[in-house]
C-alpha cells in the first residue's frame, strides 16, 4: 500500500504518493520514495510528474518569487519549466513534456495562485513525513550580503571605540597648546636682561 | 519616513522582533492578503476589496508618515504606488510558513 500525503493551501493542493525507506527504519506513514505527485490549482488544469520534476518545478516557483519581489526582470527559464510575467498581476507557466511530439502546457495563474502554490510548496517543504532532497529555500538568498552585514557591524565595532579615543586624545591635548607656560618666559626675560 | 522629531535607529533585536510580529500577523492575515491580490487580478469585476484597501493605506500614510520626505511622495502617487503595493503584499503572502521569519528578512534586505 503506497502512502498518499495532501498539503492545501486555499485554491491550490499537492498529493504526494508514495512509500517509506524500510531498510532505513522510517515509520509506515513517512513517505520517502516518490513515486508520483499531483499539483492542482483550482480551474486549472492538473500538473502531475515524476520525483525528478517535482524538485525542478519547485525550485522554479521559488526563484521566480524571489525574482518577483527583488525588482528583477521576473522570467525564469529551462528545460521543463519557464516562468515569465504577463504584467504584475498574471503569470504565465510554460509546462514542457520530456516525450515527443506533446505540446506544451500553457498555465496563467494570478498573484493568489502564485502565493497559494508557494505556501503549499513550503508545506512540503517542512513537512517531517516527507523526505525530499529539502530545498534551502529561505537562504538561497546570497550569503555574501548577510556575511558582509555581519562583517561590517563587527569591523565597526573593533574601528570605532580606539578611532574615538584617539580623536578625543588628540582633541584634549591640542587645547595645552594655547595655556600659558610660566617657565618659557622666565628664559625669555633672562635672554633679554643678563644681570 | 515617520513623523517624528526624535531620530531613534532601530536595534538589531528589535528589527527581528518586528519582523516575528509582521509574520505572525500576516500568517493570520493570510486569507485577506489574498483577496486584496486577488481583486487586483480581477479589477474591472472585483475591484471593491482593492479600492477600500488602498484608500486605508493611504489614509494611514498620510496620518503617520513625513510627508516633506520624497519617498512618502511616491508612495502616495497613485500611478506608482499600486506596484509597490502588490510587492508588499506578495512578499507577506510569501512568508507565512514556519521558515517565514527567515524570508522576510531576506526579502527585507533586497528591498
Amino acid at each position: 500500500m503506497q502512502n498518499k500525503l495532501s498539503f492545501h493551501q486555499s485554491s491550490v493542493s499537492l498529493e504526494i504518493i508514495g512509500l517509506p525507506d524500510y531498510s532505513n527504519n522510517e515509520n509506515k506513514d513517512q513517505i520517502s520514495i516518490i513515486s508520483q505527485w499531483k499539483l492542482t490549482i483550482f480551474d486549472k488544469p492538473l500538473i502531475e510528474g515524476k520525483i525528478e520534476h517535482l524538485v525542478p518545478i519547485m525550485n522554479a516557483f521559488y526563484i521566480y518569487s524571489n525574482l518577483l519581489i527583488k525588482n528583477e526582470i521576473p522570467l525564469f527559464e529551462s528545460k521543463l519549466i519557464d516562468i515569465k510575467a504577463d504584467n504584475l498581476y498574471i503569470h504565465n507557466i510554460v509546462l514542457k513534456s520530456s516525450k515527443p511530439n506533446v505540446k506544451p502546457l500553457i498555465i496563467k495563474i494570478g498573484n493568489s495562485l502564485l502565493s497559494d502554490t508557494i505556501n503549499c510548496f513550503d508545506q512540503l517543504n517542512e513537512s517531517p513525513k516527507v523526505r525530499i532532497k529539502k530545498l534551502d529555500v529561505p537562504n538561497n538568498i546570497s550569503k555574501k550580503l548577510r556575511f558582509g552585514l555581519n562583517k561590517k557591524v563587527k569591523l565597526f565595532n573593533i574601528i570605532f571605540p580606539p578611532f574615538i579615543a584617539i580623536c578625543s586624545l588628540i582633541l584634549f591635548s591640542s587645547s595645552f597648546i594655547y595655556f600659558y607656560n610660566p617657565f618659557e618666559n622666565i628664559n625669555k626675560n633672562e635672554l633679554i636682561n643678563p644681570e | 519616513m515617520r513623523k517624528s522629531y526624535v531620530k531613534n535607529n532601530i536595534k538589531p533585536n528589535e528589527f527581528d522582533a518586528l519582523i516575528r510580529i509582521t509574520v505572525e500577523m500576516s500568517k493570520y492575515l493570510y486569507p485577506y492578503i489574498r483577496e486584496i491580490l486577488k481583486s487586483k487580478e480581477n479589477f474591472e469585476e472585483n475591484s471593491v476589496i482593492w479600492n477600500d484597501f488602498n484608500k486605508r493605506f493611504i489614509e494611514l500614510i498620510k496620518e503617520r508618515f513625513n510627508m516633506d520626505s520624497m519617498r512618502v511622495k511616491k508612495l502616495l502617487n497613485q500611478t506608482e504606488n499600486d506596484e509597490v503595493i502588490v510587492k508588499y503584499l506578495l512578499a507577506l503572502s510569501f512568508c507565512i510558513s514556519n521558515q517565514g521569519y527567515q524570508k522576510l528578512k531576506n526579502f527585507l534586505y533586497d528591498f
